[in-house]
Protein backbone atom coordinates (compact mmCIF):
# COMPACT_ATOMS: atom_id res chain seq x y z
CA UNK A 1 0.00 0.00 0.00
CA UNK A 2 1.47 3.48 -0.60
CA UNK A 3 1.91 6.06 1.89
CA UNK A 4 -0.87 8.42 2.63
CA UNK A 5 0.08 11.75 2.57
CA UNK A 6 -1.83 14.31 4.81
CA UNK A 7 -1.06 18.17 3.72
CA UNK A 8 -0.95 20.12 6.92
CA UNK A 9 -2.07 23.70 7.36
CA UNK A 10 0.55 25.27 9.35
CA UNK A 11 1.31 29.40 9.61
CA UNK A 12 4.18 31.11 9.77
CA UNK A 13 4.65 30.77 13.80
CA UNK A 14 4.02 27.47 13.82
CA UNK A 15 6.61 27.01 11.44
CA UNK A 16 9.17 29.07 13.05
CA UNK A 17 8.45 27.13 16.66
CA UNK A 18 9.10 23.40 14.18
CA UNK A 19 12.30 25.08 12.71
CA UNK A 20 13.52 26.22 16.21
CA UNK A 21 12.96 22.43 17.13
CA UNK A 22 14.79 20.94 14.30
CA UNK A 23 17.71 22.97 15.00
CA UNK A 24 17.93 21.90 18.12
CA UNK A 25 18.53 18.15 16.85
CA UNK A 26 15.50 17.20 17.53
CA UNK A 27 14.48 15.48 13.83
CA UNK A 28 15.65 16.18 10.37
CA UNK A 29 13.23 17.94 8.74
CA UNK A 30 9.75 19.25 9.59
CA UNK A 31 8.43 16.23 8.20
CA UNK A 32 10.85 14.49 10.26
CA UNK A 33 9.26 16.25 13.01
CA UNK A 34 5.91 15.74 12.41
CA UNK A 35 6.34 11.97 12.22
CA UNK A 36 8.71 11.84 15.24
CA UNK A 37 5.72 13.82 17.05
CA UNK A 38 3.04 11.19 16.02
CA UNK A 39 5.37 7.95 17.06
CA UNK A 40 6.38 9.03 20.54
CA UNK A 41 2.36 11.03 21.18
CA UNK A 42 1.37 7.40 19.96
CA UNK A 43 3.53 5.72 22.03
CA UNK A 44 2.78 7.93 25.40
CA UNK A 45 -1.10 7.21 24.73
CA UNK A 46 -0.60 3.53 24.43
CA UNK A 47 1.01 3.83 27.69
CA UNK A 48 -1.73 5.49 29.17
CA UNK A 49 -4.84 3.39 27.92
CA UNK A 50 -2.58 0.71 29.19
CA UNK A 51 -2.71 2.33 32.72
CA UNK A 52 -6.25 4.41 32.19
CA UNK A 53 -7.96 2.33 29.38
CA UNK A 54 -11.37 4.96 29.25
CA UNK A 55 -9.17 7.98 28.80
CA UNK A 56 -7.22 9.08 25.78
CA UNK A 57 -6.24 13.02 27.46
CA UNK A 58 -2.87 13.13 28.38
CA UNK A 59 -1.86 13.50 32.12
CA UNK A 60 -0.46 16.92 32.39
CA UNK B 1 14.02 35.94 61.49
CA UNK B 2 15.30 37.84 63.91
CA UNK B 3 18.03 39.68 62.93
CA UNK B 4 16.07 41.43 60.31
CA UNK B 5 15.71 45.35 61.68
CA UNK B 6 12.31 46.73 61.56
CA UNK B 7 11.55 49.76 59.78
CA UNK B 8 8.14 50.39 60.25
CA UNK B 9 4.80 48.74 62.33
CA UNK B 10 1.51 50.16 61.87
CA UNK B 11 -2.06 48.13 62.98
CA UNK B 12 -4.63 48.46 60.40
CA UNK B 13 -7.85 49.31 62.12
CA UNK B 14 -10.66 47.70 60.78
CA UNK B 15 -12.17 49.41 58.16
CA UNK B 16 -8.97 50.68 57.06
CA UNK B 17 -6.17 50.41 54.70
CA UNK B 18 -2.44 51.59 54.46
CA UNK B 19 -0.31 52.64 51.01
CA UNK B 20 3.24 52.12 52.34
CA UNK B 21 6.14 52.82 50.08
CA UNK B 22 7.90 48.82 50.41
CA UNK B 23 11.27 49.28 48.42
CA UNK B 24 12.92 46.53 46.76
CA UNK B 25 15.06 44.22 49.83
CA UNK B 26 12.44 45.31 52.16
CA UNK B 27 9.42 42.50 53.91
CA UNK B 28 6.16 43.46 54.67
CA UNK B 29 4.60 41.19 56.93
CA UNK B 30 0.53 41.19 57.41
CA UNK B 31 -0.05 39.55 60.84
CA UNK B 32 -3.21 38.27 62.33
CA UNK B 33 -3.86 40.50 65.57
CA UNK B 34 -6.97 38.28 66.79
CA UNK B 35 -7.32 35.46 63.72
CA UNK B 36 -9.54 35.12 61.78
CA UNK B 37 -9.46 38.51 59.38
CA UNK B 38 -8.59 38.37 55.57
CA UNK B 39 -6.75 41.20 54.02
CA UNK B 40 -7.07 42.53 50.52
CA UNK B 41 -4.07 43.74 48.85
CA UNK B 42 -2.76 46.13 45.59
CA UNK B 43 0.27 46.61 44.40
CA UNK B 44 2.16 49.30 42.09
CA UNK B 45 5.08 50.16 40.87
CA UNK B 46 6.22 53.01 43.10
CA UNK B 47 8.18 54.85 39.70
CA UNK B 48 5.28 53.89 37.50
CA UNK B 49 1.92 53.60 38.46
CA UNK B 50 0.46 51.50 35.31
CA UNK B 51 2.43 49.01 36.58
CA UNK B 52 0.25 46.39 39.01
CA UNK B 53 0.03 43.39 40.88
CA UNK B 54 -2.26 41.30 38.02
CA UNK B 55 -4.42 38.56 39.71
CA UNK B 56 -5.46 36.56 36.73
CA UNK B 57 -1.31 36.13 35.74
CA UNK B 58 -0.64 35.47 39.14
CA UNK B 59 -3.17 32.73 39.22
CA UNK B 60 -2.07 31.32 35.58
CA UNK B 61 1.52 30.65 37.03
CA UNK B 62 0.57 29.58 40.69
CA UNK B 63 -3.12 28.81 41.01
CA UNK B 64 -5.91 29.90 43.05
CA UNK B 65 -4.22 29.63 46.35
CA UNK B 66 -0.85 31.04 45.82
CA UNK B 67 1.41 30.61 48.95
CA UNK B 68 5.50 30.99 50.36
CA UNK B 69 7.53 30.09 46.85
CA UNK B 70 5.21 32.06 44.89
CA UNK B 71 5.42 35.57 43.28
CA UNK B 72 3.29 38.21 42.62
CA UNK B 73 2.91 39.21 38.85
CA UNK B 74 2.45 42.29 37.15
CA UNK B 75 -0.17 42.86 34.46
CA UNK B 76 0.73 41.98 30.67
CA UNK B 77 3.42 43.49 28.77
CA UNK B 78 5.36 44.21 31.95
CA UNK B 79 5.13 40.18 33.51
CA UNK B 80 7.72 40.81 36.01
CA UNK B 81 7.73 39.27 39.38
CA UNK B 82 6.86 42.04 41.78
CA UNK B 83 6.99 40.71 45.35
CA UNK B 84 7.87 37.33 46.46
CA UNK B 85 6.18 35.15 49.20
CA UNK B 86 8.81 34.56 51.44
CA UNK B 87 6.59 33.22 54.27
CA UNK B 88 3.31 32.12 55.14
CA UNK B 89 2.02 30.56 58.24
CA UNK B 90 -1.23 29.63 57.00
CA UNK B 91 -1.04 28.68 53.08
CA UNK B 92 -4.65 29.39 52.02
CA UNK B 93 -4.83 32.75 49.79
CA UNK B 94 -6.79 33.58 47.17
CA UNK B 95 -6.76 35.17 43.84
CA UNK B 96 -10.29 33.80 42.18
CA UNK B 97 -12.41 36.74 44.25
CA UNK B 98 -12.49 40.48 43.38
CA UNK B 99 -12.78 43.05 46.15
CA UNK B 100 -15.83 43.47 47.61
CA UNK B 101 -17.22 46.59 46.93
CA UNK B 102 -20.32 49.11 47.77
CA UNK B 103 -22.85 47.67 45.36
CA UNK B 104 -22.34 44.35 46.75
CA UNK B 105 -23.50 45.23 50.32
CA UNK B 106 -26.24 47.94 48.92
CA UNK B 107 -27.44 45.08 45.80
CA UNK B 108 -27.23 42.21 48.38
CA UNK B 109 -28.00 43.99 51.89
CA UNK B 110 -29.80 46.69 51.70
CA UNK B 111 -26.54 48.91 52.72
CA UNK B 112 -26.43 52.38 51.74
CA UNK B 113 -23.06 52.78 52.99
CA UNK B 114 -21.15 49.52 54.07
CA UNK B 115 -17.23 49.01 54.96
CA UNK B 116 -15.72 47.52 51.66
CA UNK B 117 -12.50 46.71 50.24
CA UNK B 118 -12.81 48.92 47.08
CA UNK B 119 -13.31 52.00 48.71
CA UNK B 120 -10.99 51.23 51.31
CA UNK B 121 -8.11 50.77 48.78
CA UNK B 122 -9.62 53.79 47.37
CA UNK B 123 -8.90 55.71 49.65
CA UNK B 124 -5.96 54.43 50.80
CA UNK B 125 -4.67 54.95 47.25
CA UNK B 126 -5.82 58.54 47.43
CA UNK B 127 -2.42 59.28 49.84
CA UNK B 128 -0.89 58.70 46.43
CA UNK B 129 -2.83 60.81 44.05
CA UNK B 130 -4.59 57.56 42.66
CA UNK B 131 -8.29 57.66 41.83
CA UNK B 132 -11.13 54.90 43.02
CA UNK B 133 -10.48 53.71 39.03
CA UNK B 134 -7.19 52.73 39.89
CA UNK B 135 -7.40 50.54 42.61
CA UNK B 136 -7.24 47.07 40.88
CA UNK B 137 -7.85 43.04 41.23
CA UNK B 138 -7.04 42.42 45.05
CA UNK B 139 -4.22 39.50 46.31
CA UNK B 140 -6.72 38.35 49.47
CA UNK B 141 -4.94 37.06 52.07
CA UNK B 142 -5.79 34.62 54.41
CA UNK B 143 -9.22 34.31 52.63
CA UNK B 144 -9.90 30.65 52.15
CA UNK B 145 -12.45 30.02 48.79
CA UNK B 146 -12.70 27.04 46.39
CA UNK B 147 -14.42 26.21 43.01
CA UNK B 148 -17.41 23.99 43.55
CA UNK B 149 -17.94 21.27 40.87
CA UNK B 150 -20.70 23.60 39.06
CA UNK B 151 -17.65 25.89 38.37
CA UNK B 152 -18.54 28.17 41.23
CA UNK B 153 -16.44 30.53 43.20
CA UNK B 154 -16.93 29.99 46.80
CA UNK B 155 -15.63 31.36 50.23
CA UNK B 156 -15.69 30.05 53.46
CA UNK B 157 -14.41 30.41 57.03
CA UNK B 158 -10.72 30.77 58.06
CA UNK B 159 -8.94 29.06 60.91
CA UNK B 160 -5.74 31.58 61.06
CA UNK B 161 -5.31 32.65 65.11
CA UNK B 162 -2.82 35.59 65.88
CA UNK B 163 0.49 35.88 64.94
CA UNK B 164 -0.02 33.91 61.78
CA UNK B 165 1.51 36.06 58.94
CA UNK B 166 2.52 36.04 55.26
CA UNK B 167 5.96 37.68 54.67
CA UNK B 168 6.13 39.68 51.23
CA UNK B 169 10.03 40.44 49.85
CA UNK B 170 9.68 43.38 47.35
CA UNK B 171 11.79 42.51 44.22
CA UNK B 172 11.19 46.15 43.34
CA UNK B 173 10.29 49.67 44.55
CA UNK B 174 6.53 49.72 44.88
CA UNK B 175 3.58 51.05 46.59
CA UNK B 176 2.55 47.89 48.68
CA UNK B 177 -1.48 48.70 49.82
CA UNK B 178 -2.91 46.19 52.30
CA UNK B 179 -6.60 46.85 53.81
CA UNK B 180 -8.66 45.03 56.54
CA UNK B 181 -11.68 43.56 54.76
CA UNK B 182 -14.86 45.04 54.99
CA UNK B 183 -17.00 41.60 54.91
CA UNK B 184 -18.73 41.65 58.12
CA UNK B 185 -21.92 40.12 57.06
CA UNK B 186 -20.20 37.50 54.84
CA UNK B 187 -17.67 34.57 55.87
CA UNK B 188 -14.87 35.63 54.75
CA UNK B 189 -13.52 36.79 57.89
CA UNK B 190 -15.83 34.44 59.83
CA UNK B 191 -18.61 37.55 60.42
CA UNK B 192 -16.27 39.82 62.85
CA UNK B 193 -13.69 42.77 61.20
CA UNK B 194 -10.57 42.82 63.63
CA UNK B 195 -7.27 44.41 63.30
CA UNK B 196 -4.26 43.44 61.28
CA UNK B 197 -0.45 44.40 61.90
CA UNK B 198 1.97 45.57 59.23
CA UNK B 199 5.17 45.39 59.76
CA UNK B 200 8.35 46.18 57.80
CA UNK B 201 11.62 44.70 57.40
CA UNK B 202 15.05 45.09 56.08
CA UNK B 203 15.45 42.14 54.09
CA UNK B 204 18.77 39.27 55.29
CA UNK B 205 20.70 37.96 53.08
CA UNK B 206 19.13 35.09 53.86
CA UNK B 207 16.04 36.10 52.97
CA UNK B 208 17.07 37.40 49.51
CA UNK B 209 19.23 34.18 48.64
CA UNK B 210 15.81 32.61 49.15
CA UNK B 211 14.36 33.76 46.02
CA UNK B 212 13.67 31.77 43.11
CA UNK B 213 15.27 32.98 39.52
CA UNK B 214 12.78 34.21 37.10
CA UNK B 215 13.58 34.82 33.65
CA UNK B 216 14.20 38.65 32.24
CA UNK B 217 12.96 38.31 28.67
CA UNK B 218 12.36 40.93 25.49
CA UNK B 219 8.89 40.33 25.75
CA UNK B 220 8.83 42.12 29.13
CA UNK B 221 7.51 45.54 28.03
CA UNK B 222 8.11 48.83 29.52
CA UNK B 223 6.62 52.40 28.26
CA UNK B 224 10.29 52.86 26.30
CA UNK B 225 8.87 49.57 23.96
CA UNK B 226 5.52 50.91 23.62
CA UNK B 227 4.06 52.94 20.89
CA UNK B 228 1.77 55.23 22.72
CA UNK B 229 4.11 55.43 26.38
CA UNK B 230 2.28 58.81 26.75
CA UNK B 231 -0.80 58.23 29.59
CA UNK B 232 -3.92 59.15 28.48
CA UNK B 233 -5.66 62.37 30.80
CA UNK B 234 -8.72 63.15 29.54
CA UNK B 235 -12.06 60.74 29.94
CA UNK B 236 -13.19 60.22 26.49
CA UNK B 237 -12.65 58.13 24.42
CA UNK B 238 -11.67 59.39 20.47
CA UNK B 239 -10.26 58.24 17.55
CA UNK B 240 -7.12 58.71 16.21
CA UNK B 241 -7.44 59.49 12.38
CA UNK B 242 -3.96 59.04 12.04
CA UNK B 243 -3.60 55.26 12.73
CA UNK B 244 -2.74 52.37 11.23
CA UNK B 245 -2.80 48.97 12.81
CA UNK B 246 0.95 46.83 13.50
CA UNK B 247 -0.32 43.61 15.18
CA UNK B 248 2.56 41.63 15.44
CA UNK B 249 3.44 38.32 12.53
CA UNK B 250 0.07 39.92 10.53
CA UNK B 251 -0.77 39.01 8.38
CA UNK B 252 -0.64 35.60 9.09
CA UNK B 253 0.49 33.13 6.07
CA UNK B 254 -0.63 29.37 5.49
CA UNK B 255 1.72 27.09 4.18
CA UNK B 256 0.99 23.81 2.89
CA UNK B 257 3.38 21.03 4.84
CA UNK B 258 2.52 17.09 2.76
CA UNK B 259 3.31 14.91 4.98
CA UNK B 260 4.04 10.80 3.85
CA UNK B 261 2.70 8.47 6.53
CA UNK B 262 3.49 4.77 6.20
CA UNK B 263 0.81 2.08 6.48
CA UNK B 264 1.90 1.13 10.15
CA UNK B 265 2.24 5.16 11.17
CA UNK B 266 -1.24 5.86 9.46
CA UNK B 267 -2.67 3.08 11.74
CA UNK B 268 -0.94 4.38 14.94
CA UNK B 269 -2.15 8.17 13.94
CA UNK B 270 -6.24 6.71 13.37
CA UNK B 271 -6.07 5.52 16.83
CA UNK B 272 -4.91 8.56 18.53
CA UNK B 273 -6.61 11.32 16.29
CA UNK B 274 -9.18 13.38 17.82
CA UNK B 275 -11.94 12.41 15.41
CA UNK B 276 -14.31 13.60 18.27
CA UNK B 277 -13.00 17.26 17.25
CA UNK B 278 -11.77 17.22 13.78
CA UNK B 279 -14.03 14.76 12.28
CA UNK B 280 -12.54 14.12 9.33
CA UNK B 281 -10.26 16.71 8.74
CA UNK B 282 -6.88 14.56 9.42
CA UNK B 283 -4.80 18.02 8.84
CA UNK B 284 -6.23 19.95 11.59
CA UNK B 285 -6.06 16.31 13.16
CA UNK B 286 -2.72 15.66 12.96
CA UNK B 287 -1.36 19.60 13.80
CA UNK B 288 -3.12 19.02 16.78
CA UNK B 289 -1.27 16.09 17.71
CA UNK B 290 2.33 17.80 16.79
CA UNK B 291 1.77 20.58 18.88
CA UNK B 292 0.16 18.99 21.84
CA UNK B 293 3.27 16.33 21.63
CA UNK B 294 5.56 19.54 21.67
CA UNK B 295 3.94 20.87 24.72
CA UNK B 296 4.31 17.20 26.39
CA UNK B 297 7.90 16.93 25.37
CA UNK B 298 9.44 21.12 25.95
CA UNK B 299 6.87 23.22 28.29
CA UNK B 300 8.98 23.18 31.31
CA UNK B 301 5.42 24.72 33.01
CA UNK B 302 2.07 24.29 32.44
CA UNK B 303 -0.45 26.86 30.91
CA UNK B 304 2.40 29.28 29.61
CA UNK B 305 3.54 29.91 32.91
CA UNK B 306 7.13 30.78 33.17
CA UNK B 307 9.68 28.28 34.35
CA UNK B 308 10.68 29.39 37.56
CA UNK B 309 14.55 28.26 38.24
CA UNK B 310 14.45 26.49 42.08
CA UNK B 311 17.47 26.96 44.30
Amino acid sequence: MADAVIKLRLNQQQLELMDRTIARGIAADRAALVRLALQEYAAARKAEIKAKPNDLEPVR
Amino acid sequence: MSDRRVLFEHVLEPGTGKAIELLKGQILRIEQVEGGQCADFNCFNLHDYKEFMHCGRTRTVHGFHPTKGTFMWSAPPRERAMLYILEDTVGRNDVLFPRCSAYVYEASYGFAVHTNCHDIQAEAQREYGLTPDDVHDSFNLFMCTGVDQDGHAYMTRQTTKAGDHVDLLALMDVLAIPNVCGADVMRTSNFALKPLKLTVFAATEADLAAVPKTPVLSSQRTPKDFRNPTIKTDRPLRRDPSYHPEFPNTPIRITELPVSLSEEELAAFNAVKRADIYGEDDAAALRDLLFSWWEERFLQAHAGAPSIENQ
